[in-house]
């Protein structure tokens, strides 16, 4: 999502501001849709995805905005998703060459621990240590919201190959 | 090259930086502060999203609610239902009103004792009975027309037979008195049982559809004037000689709810006009509330005033047709004949045939 230096850089950044858009769209008009303590984090999924094409920076931007847009639908807690995301998608941009490789299930994994951190990240910004119920929650309802993050991280990998996949340099 | 990527990684961390001290800024608002920066996301850059996410949770609570909406709107329909059966209630008890109004006595109001058996055997049980002044041949009416003829009387209780009973016969004629016959049950299958027969017409006496159907006054059961039905089609038999035309009852099984028992000794003979005035001024009135304009209107007074002259000649025509007859020699005065004669009315059509023809009424 930087500047493209030439036209196919250009068409994979275009496919991968398509794929965070579709994502975006997923999240807030599938989400509610679903009920359950287990639901698809298809934001995340777009921020982590969106942060290992682009430079610390910009990923940092990217994980605010997004951070920012969870934030005025859900204020109780204004400014903790921004926090979170904005630390997470920085991270996520540093670590990319580490983790992502062409490896799909290495990057489902990387969506997976980011999905837990991030809920325990918010949980420990928020401030809601002393909400009844948080320690299942982490423990239990996280995790597996996570591995459904993973699991459709690898989906999304193999299904949409052109949209979510760094072009090989 | 490498200052390079270290200026970039100064500027990389110093965006990202900026990014958490403006979310921690956030985080340490005033609340009051945090909901109006909230409100103003949400309205202005974050709108769409918002939108967006409003319509799925409306999409979801519709999807949750739908068992609940289903059950809601069968209450609503079972509760209408019920709401319609009153508002029928009150239109039959309203013409039964306008009806004794016109019949200013002579008559007993009744209930129908509700039996469930109406189907099978075609007969009504009446909350009225000796006691009220009610007995045997009476006839039962609604404000719709005919519904048949009192056949037991008990102190407290009396049994009808409707006109969908195989022994009922009235003698009938049209409304301007063109036509005369006798009406019985069509005795056909599934609707068509439903429906009655106006047999032994003369064969110039020839009916359109639609024309009313009442009873004449011939017989000692039924006065004259008694809305039965209308015309719906000619039916053909192997009489050649006389018409039989399929008549649609007035008053319909479904209808049957409070009804009058006339008493004879104190009911009019001739009732020309109590039914059929209320129906032709009835719709007469109709079609002047639905008049939309002056001509329209002008119209349907013009139609009014026609109806009312038509049923006022057709009354006085049958007055004087009686009297005329009344006067000729020979003619049995049926008024006068003693109740526990031979009932034209209900006895079976061989033996009305049997019976003197009305002297004018060539078939």
């Amino acid at each position: 999502m930087s500047r493209p230096s030439n036209p196919s850089d250009g068409a994979s950044l275009l496919r991968a501001w398509l794929g965070f858009a579709l994502l975006l769209v997923a999240h807030f008009a599938i989400g509610p849709l679903l009920s359950g303590p287990v639901t698809p984090d298809f934001l995340l999924i777009a921020v982590l995805f969106a942060s290992v094409r682009v430079r610390p920076g910009v990923a940092a931007v990217i994980g605010f905005a997004s951070g920012l847009l969870l934030d005025a639908l859900a204020p109780m807690h204004f400014g903790a998703a921004a926090v979170v995301c904005t630390a997470l998608a920085f991270a996520a941009s540093w670590l990319k060459a580490a983790f992502f490789s062409e490896n799909v299930f290495v990057t489902g994994l990387f969506v997976f621990a980011g999905k837990w951190l991030f809920d325990l990240a918010l949980a420990g910004v928020s401030g809601r240590f002393q909400t009844p119920g948080l320690l299942a929650h982490l423990l239990i309802w996280s995790p597996l919201a996570a591995l459904l993050a993973g699991v459709l991280a690898v989906v999304l990998l193999t299904m949409f190959r052109s949209l979510y996949r760094p072009a090989t340099r | 090259m490498s200052r390079t990527a270290r200026s970039d990684g100064r500027l990389d961390n110093g965006i990202a930086l900026v990014c958490v001290v403006l979310s921690l800024f956030g985080l340490i608002m005033p609340r009051s502060s945090r909901d109006r920066v909230a409100a103003s996301l949400r309205t202005t850059v974050f709108a769409p999203v918002a939108a967006l996410q409003s319509r799925a949770a409306a999409v979801r609570a519709a999807v949750d609610t739908r068992p609940e909406t289903l059950r809601a709107s069968g209450q609503v329909a079972a509760r209408l239902l019920v709401v319609q059966g009153v508002a029928d209630e009150n239109a039959t008890l309203r013409q039964l009103l306008g009806l004794s109004a016109r019949l200013e006595s002579g008559f007993v109001p009744a209930d129908v004792v509700p039996s469930g058996a109406f189907d099978e055997n075609f007969t009504l049980t009446l909350n009225a009975g000796s006691r009220s002044g009610v007995q045997r041949f009476f006839p039962v009416v609604t404000g719709a027309g005919l519904v048949g003829m009192i056949e037991q009387v008990d102190v407290a209780r009396s049994h009808a037979i409707t006109w969908a009973h195989p022994d009922f016969r009235v003698s009938a004629m049209s409304e301007d008195g063109t036509a005369f016959g006798i009406v019985q049950p069509h005795l056909g299958r599934g609707a068509e049982r439903w429906l009655l027969e106006l047999r032994g017409v003369r064969f110039r006496a020839k009916l359109d559809t639609g024309a009313v159907i009442v009873s004449s006054g011939l017989g000692a059961t039924y006065p004259r004037g008694i809305v039965i039905g209308t015309v719906m089609a000619e039916l053909s038999t192997p009489e050649k000689w006389a018409r039989t035309y399929l008549v649609k009852p007035s008053v319909l099984p479904s209808a049957i709810g409070p009804v009058l028992v006339l008493l004879l000794p104190g009911t009019p003979r001739d009732l020309n006009g109590v039914w059929t005035t209320i129906a032709s001024t009835d719709s007469a009135a109709r079609a002047v509330a639905a008049s939309g304009d002056s001509i329209a209107r002008a119209a349907a007074f013009d139609e009014l005033a026609a109806r009312r002259a038509a049923l006022d000649s057709v009354g006085i025509d049958s007055l004087r047709l009686d009297s005329l007859l009344r006067l000729m020699p020979g003619f049995p005065r049926r008024d006068s004949m003693p109740r526990d004669t031979v009932r034209r009315d209900t006895v079976r059509r061989d033996s009305v045939l049997r019976t003197s023809r009305v002297p004018g009424d060539e078939r």
